[in-house]
């Protein structure tokens, strides 16, 4: 057999090899986000400045382990469209479940304690 | 002459009809309905804290932020690990995949010795149960529906690593431990959210 068709059959398994140091790396990375996280709920900035921030930081960390941890990146792109299909129905429903709830009419008609400002932003 | 070695093909499967390993399909439908699942429990959680009811406790007086940190570092590391278990697997490698599993169960129980410390002193110090307030009911339910997912997590780990020893798992197997992989790698993508919108933003 020729030296071309050995390393063909090779191929699968060539990318592989550089996936351990690609896996610290990236686990890395999401432990520095998540001490970015902490130290960012204590800055003296606006809330919706913090609030955009928090989770610009969770959507990166999300999405580094669901592409890299969770082989999106390498798998067949219908992973990514199941995947994404019940992610973007979760996101609606909550979204759509916090603006029906956030709106002036839906406050109770008793006493509350303030709510937080973070629920407030997030509605 | 060079024979050519027979390599294996973790990513994609030609005998399917969508090329993808049924199994693999199998577990990301069930994935993206657990997003769902999860996606009401969060959305309850913030909508509570929306209007909070008279007397609900302030939540930033209850959590305990470096605690949490800690977990989410913890389980963090596991989905390192479980990652590196995949990768060991799919070279045929069971001695690393082993120790992978092994250093994945160990962060695990740490997650849930974390959780289950977490919860035991808000009821005895911070007296907040799953009856006595909103707030208490819809983080004990999220929290530990979370949690409950963990430790089936960690069992099939276990299993895992067991049925390991019996000389029956092999590089062609390597699909049932990506299967347990994509399940490990959920349940911390699912802490990533919680961790922010549980208890990050209540301290800004």
């Amino acid at each position: 057999m020729s030296a071309p068709a050995t390393a063909a059959a090779q191929l699968p398994h060539a990318p592989e090899k550089s996936k351990f140091g690609l896996f610290v790396q990236i686990a890395m990375v999401l432990a520095v986000i998540t001490g970015l996280e902490l130290v960012t709920v204590y800055l003296p900035f606006a809330a919706w400045l913090l609030f955009t921030i928090l989770v610009v930081l969770s959507a990166v960390k999300f999405l580094f382990v669901i592409f890299v941890f969770m082989h999106l990146k390498w798998d067949k792109i219908f992973c990514t469209i199941l995947f994404f299909i019940g992610l973007t129905l979760a996101g609606g429903t909550m979204w759509a479940l916090l603006k029906l709830f956030g709106a002036e009419a839906s406050r109770p008609v008793t006493t509350m304690a303030e709510p937080p400002a973070a629920a407030v932003l997030v509605a | 002459m060079t024979t050519a070695v027979a390599t294996i093909d973790h990513h994609h499967d030609p005998t399917t009809t969508t090329g993808i390993p049924n199994k693999k399909l199998l577990m990301w439908a069930f994935l993206a309905s657990d997003c769902m699942f999860f996606g009401c429990l969060i959305s309850t959680h913030l909508i509570y804290r929306l209007h909070p009811p008279p007397g609900t406790p302030p939540a930033r007086e209850v959590f305990s932020i470096e605690l949490t940190s800690f977990s989410t570092f913890i389980l963090l590391m596991s989905s390192l690990m479980m990652a590196l278990a995949v990768n060991a697997i799919q070279k045929g490698n069971l001695k690393s995949l082993r120790w992978s599993l092994l250093t994945t169960i160990f962060f695990g129980c740490i997650f849930l010795g974390c959780q289950v410390f977490e919860f035991t002193n808000f009821v005895h110090e911070k007296h907040l149960t799953i009856t006595n307030s909103i707030l208490g009911t819809t983080f004990f339910t999220l929290t530990g529906t979370h949690g409950l997912h963990v430790l089936i997590g960690v069992i099939w780990l276990t299993g895992m690593l067991i049925y390991s020893f019996t000389g029956r798992l092999q590089e062609k197997d390597a699909i049932d431990v990506e299967m347990m992989g994509l399940y490990w790698h959920f349940v911390d993508i699912v802490w990533i959210v919680i961790f922010t919108a549980v208890y990050l933003l209540e301290y800004i």
